[in-house]
């Protein structure tokens, strides 16, 4: 799971090279739109993997941030303000929510609090449906001065794309993420080895609570018109949570794959198959939690090593997927 | 790193399929259409498809449109955005830029149409709604949307208008108090807005006693029901959705409510309520942008045509609004002679649409793209049946007031 | 605000609770044994509902006797959910996300059949009795309504009796105190959870179709109702069933009083203004992390020996 380390692997630099230079190649607007959309589900996906995949601690109520970070930037940006200054902004506002989130809700374990998540989310979505300031239920739209260059967003949702992606393998091989990772398997043991679980937390999510800020200040700017049925709704933090789960929990590319599936493979399904792509996704899910909890990714691995025909060994990957998905074994409790 | 190897070519196989360039069809005019087909708009969504689609049958069969001597068809490129306001500006964006379409029609319910409203101005192009009529989509400058049902204030004030016509007649007293509930969306507040406007300039007809919004889709009404129960109004108006109108009229009467009117924005007369209510819905107003009952014949052409079409008859406005706006995109396409986005888009500004089926029977668009007709205000009338109450002039029978 | 609308207020939330207790039992019965939270309650509830809509259409069965039809037949396509899907779970004495999502994903399944075979129109049931009411006076109460309510007390009372008194009821509560201990002592594990999820999901059925009486539904009818049956459950502490009917009616209470009487605040002096209507589902929410913050374990926290398998 934590093995990619970034200097060794020539690959990530590689693709990264190619999407900075693809818009040399003229692919059109279409192209482009997807291939924004998809790097921000990506931001959304790697960030909601460091809490729940590295840390364990499954938040359904994401939508909050990504929200907060719309609106911050669509107000900000409409009263003036550069993007580029809105989007850190936002990105303090949801590190403030997340604090104000984090700091009662971490005390609670097991499914109070995914549940304190939920009713979190749900109670901001309500509540940002009637609050004047940010237009009500009727929506806010962004005014953005000068004509609409696709460029810009496409950069800038690749940069910080790129940015998670980065942050997210930093902090997998780094001491803070051995203590994540330590949280999650046994929160108590870890406190008696000196973590803080508590602070360690609360600090995890508020990094997650930035990216997804900014990737939802990212998206406000382009779609320049939001309402909190869209941003702050149910569906969306689902969604933020099903791509590293179905991409594959824990590691740092899964939440990548789990991005490029709801990027670019969920608008082709709605389109060809509007009408039974629930199924297909709730199967896909029945089946990666069955049969495989490392996600697509931890199918991949079993294809490659199939492919190469190597001895089956222990997946490196695995254990963690199935830490965060399945708990600790059940011999522990909490 | 075998398993990097299987993601990244996966990414790009991927990249590559999309990156195929759509065959570009040139006997063929694309008209994009964005509805939705699943979701909480799907009824309304499908009717409206239907309309485009029995206009695009009909021009397609007479020839399609000549474009420098050459007689090309029509054809349909359709997207489901599933009544999700994301995908629903996406997908317009996909056929705006990448399907090559002339125009777009999409956009129903307001929230879908204000998501999809950002991207004509950005594409350039023309880009018509037949199912939002929320004024603020159109009051922002675009040059490339256009509406083809009036704004929701004018419905507001309309239904105000038909109550105040009916204290001049006698029918009602004056000063009766009125309580409003509505649906927190654009096309609420605009419908309070517009009942407000006329109230206030007409001064002693009525005074608002209670402004509630409730949250859409909501199931349980109750405690709201009994607030408006202590606000002792004597005028019930409420701005709903399908599903919403259904539940709160249900509960309405559950709770032993009465009022000496009831209504319910723009809804009333469909056939879905018809069926969960039975005899609940009777005498129930509604301020529509089109009914069946208009004694034009083209519309009652387009009744049979419908049925002919789709073994039913139209339920409520949603088709015929989408009938005449293919139908004008359509002649505009014509008028300008090309393919040209921004020609069509001008001459979409000063078309006129006669023989429309809405009220006026000439469709054209305003300066900021939105149509200004006015409304019908139906009202149901026992056993099934609807009538045309206002105007006067295309009225089909009288007004029953107070209910009974 | 009368004498009289007050009245008609505590009766209307009265009933709001019976509705709520019945539409949340069936996860908490779930949840207590398996330590599941099962998100594709929300899909049964709505299969509950279409199944009292066919057998209203196509059999003419009255919907009170479609939704006790449907619990012996959700019963059993429970148990074979089970069978088919949720046995292959771990047991773990705290619930996993994989349990969650497994849920979920069926859920999805269950709401795009549901699409396939039903279409996204609203349906509702409408019988003779759906607009009628009982009049006491000048309150009015829906007939509907109080035949809900009715269904949903002898529910809590049927199933605490089978918790209380059946040796299938024994099996699961001590399942429920320690699922380590109950093996050794010879209850079976597999067939016990097994059945409890089919009773979880026979009133799950049961709940939909009742709740088809008085809303209209559409495959996506879950997500209010899931919602709310969390907050109860967590309120009533998530193991209880009379924690269930305390948590509901604490719930409706709170949701139908918070619009209708003028709240305190405090401006430059006391205030007193009503909760306009469109924030009374973050009531329930606000209420819902409140209570996880003060009560970690829900009110039944605070009775923890007495209320644990009431």
């Amino acid at each position: 799971m934590f093995g990619f380390r970034i200097g060794k692997n020539v690959v990530p630099w590689l693709l990264f090279g190619v999407l900075l230079l693809l818009p040399a190649a003229h692919p059109g607007n279409n192209l482009m739109r997807l291939l924004f959309g998809t790097a921000l589900w990506i931001t959304c996906s790697v960030a909601w993997n460091l809490l729940g995949g590295f840390a364990g601690q499954v938040s359904f109520g994401f939508a909050v941030f990504y929200g907060l970070g719309a609106y911050t930037s669509a107000l900000l940006i409409n009263a003036g303000i550069s993007p580029y200054l809105a989007f850190p902004v936002a990105a303090l506002v949801a590190v403030l929510a997340s604090f104000l989130v984090g700091l009662p809700t971490f005390r609670l374990r097991g499914p109070y609090f995914v549940i304190a998540t939920i009713g979190v989310g749900e109670a901001t979505r309500v509540i940002m449906n009637n609050l004047p300031i940010t237009g009500g239920a009727s929506g806010l739209r962004v005014i953005e001065p000068g004509p609409f260059r696709q460029l810009d967003h496409y950069y800038t949702a690749i940069i910080v794309m790129a940015l998670a992606v980065a942050l997210s393998a930093w902090i997998a091989n780094s001491k803070f993420g051995l203590a994540l990772r330590a949280i999650k398997q046994d929160q108590d043991a870890a406190a008696d080895v000196g973590v803080n679980p508590y602070t360690s937390k609360l600090w995890v999510h508020a990094i997650a609570a930035a990216l997804t800020a900014i990737a939802g200040g990212a998206y406000a700017r382009y779609h320049a018109f939001i309402y909190p049925g869209d941003v702050f709704a149910f569906q969306t933090s689902i969604t933020i949570l099903l791509m590293p789960v179905i991409g594959g929990i824990g590691t740092v590319w899964g939440p990548v794959l789990g991005g490029v599936i709801f990027g670019i493979v969920e608008e082709e399904l709605v389109v060809n198959f509007p009408n039974i792509h629930l199924l297909l996704y709730g199967s896909l899910l029945i089946l990666i939690i069955l049969f495989e909890p490392g996600g697509l990714l931890g199918l991949l691995r079993r294809l490659s090593r199939l492919v190469r025909s190597k001895p089956r060994r222990e997946d490196p990957g695995s254990p963690d997927a199935e830490q965060v998905l399945w708990g600790s074994g059940g011999a522990q409790g909490h | 790193m075998n398993d990097k190897f299987f993601r990244i070519s996966i990414c790009l196989i991927l990249l590559a399929l999309l990156g195929a360039v759509p065959l570009l069809a040139q006997d063929t005019i694309n008209i994009g259409v964005v509805m939705p087909m699943t979701g909480r708009e799907a009824k309304p969504g499908l009717y409206q498809k239907e309309g485009i689609e029995l206009a695009i049958k009909q021009i397609n069969g007479a020839g399609g449109i000549t474009i420098k001597g050459k007689k090309l068809q029509l054809k349909e490129i359709f997207y489901d955005d599933g009544s999700d306001s994301a995908k629903s500006a996406a997908l317009t964006e996909r056929a705006m830029s990448s399907d090559n379409v002339v125009a777009v029609i999409g956009g129903y319910s307001t929230a879908l149409g204000e998501a999809e409203s950002v991207m004509p101005d950005r594409y350039q192009t023309p880009w018509i709604t037949a199912g939002a009529a929320a004024t603020s989509i159109f009051s922002k400058g675009y040059k490339y949307t256009f509406g083809t049902l009036s704004p929701v204030v004018l419905l507001g004030s309309t239904t105000a208008e038909f109550l105040g016509s009916l204290v001049d007649q006698g029918k009602l007293k004056k000063g009766l108090k009125i309580a409003l509930v509505v649906e927190n969306t654009d096309h609420g507040v605009d419908y309070v807005n517009g009942i407000n406007e006329w109230i206030g300039k007409h001064p002693g007809y009525f005074t608002v006693v209670l402004t509630e919004k409730f949250d859409l889709g909501g199931t349980d009404f109750s405690a709201l029901l009994q607030k408006v129960k202590t606000a002792r109004a004597d005028i019930f108006l409420s701005d709903a959705h399908l599903q919403d109108y259904i539940t709160m009229q249900r509960q309405y009467l559950q709770a032993g409510l009465h009022h000496q009117m009831i209504s319910y924005g723009a809804r009333g007369p469909e056939s879905d309520a018809r069926k969960a209510l039975g005899a609940g819905t009777d005498y129930i107003l509604a301020a529509l942008w089109w009914s069946d009952r208009l004694p034009y014949p083209q519309v009652q052409k387009f009744v049979n045509d419908y049925k002919a079409m789709y073994n039913r008859p139209p339920d409520s406005w949603y088709a015929a609004t989408a009938y005449d706006s293919m139908r004008i995109l359509a002649q505009a396409i014509q008028a300008a002679g090309t393919l040209d986005k921004t020609k069509v888009r001008d001459q979409l500004a000063k078309a006129q649409l006669k023989g429309s089926l809405l009220p006026g029977m000439v469709l054209s668009y305003g300066p900021n793209g939105q149509a200004g007709y006015s409304f019908l205000v139906t009202q149901n009338k026992p056993g099934d049946k609807v009538d045309i109450v206002y105007p006067k002039d295309a009225a089909t029978g009288p007004a029953v007031a107070p209910m009974p | 605000m009368t004498a009289v609308d007050y009245l008609s207020l505590v009766i209307s939330a009265l009933l709001l609770a019976g509705i709520y207790a019945a539409m949340a039992v069936g996860m908490t019965v779930i949840y207590g044994v398996m330590k599941i939270v099962n998100l594709a309650h929300a899909g049964f509830l709505m299969l509950g509902a279409y199944f009292a809509y066919e057998m209203y259409e196509r059999f003419h069965i009255d919907p009170i006797l479609g939704a006790v039809i449907a619990l012996p037949a959700f019963f059993l396509f429970g148990m074979a959910v089970y069978w088919v899907l949720v046995r292959w779970l771990p047991k773990s004495d705290t619930p996993t996300l994989a349990s969650l999502l497994l849920m979920f994903g069926f859920w999805q399944v269950l709401q795009n059949v549901a699409y396939l075979v039903w279409g996204n129109t609203a349906y509702s049931i409408f019988t003779p009795r759906s607009l009628a009411s009982v009049h006491i006076g000048e309150i009015s109460i829906s007939k509907d309504k109080l035949i809900v309510f009715t269904a949903a007390v002898i529910s809590l009372v049927l199933l605490q009796f089978i918790f209380n008194r059946s040796w299938f009821g024994r099996s699961m509560r001590s399942l429920i105190q320690n699922p380590y201990a109950a093996k050794i002592v010879g209850v079976d594990d597999q067939r016990t959870s097994m059945l409890s999820f089919g009773l979880g999901t026979a009133f799950a059925g049961f709940a939909g179709a009742l709740l088809a009486m008085l809303y209209p539904f559409t495959p996506d009818f879950g997500p209010p109702f899931l919602l709310r049956s969390f907050v109860i459950i967590v309120l009533g502490g998530l193991e209880s069933i009379s924690g269930v009917a305390l948590g509901a009616l604490i719930l409706a209470l709170l949701e139908t009083f918070s619009i209708n009487i003028p709240l305190p605040w405090y401006w430059h002096g006391w205030n007193f203004s009503y909760l306009p209507a469109s924030y009374q589902p973050a009531v329930s929410f606000v209420l819902l992390v409140v209570v996880l913050l003060v009560l970690p374990k829900g009110f039944a926290g605070l009775f923890e020996k007495k209320w644990r398998v009431a």
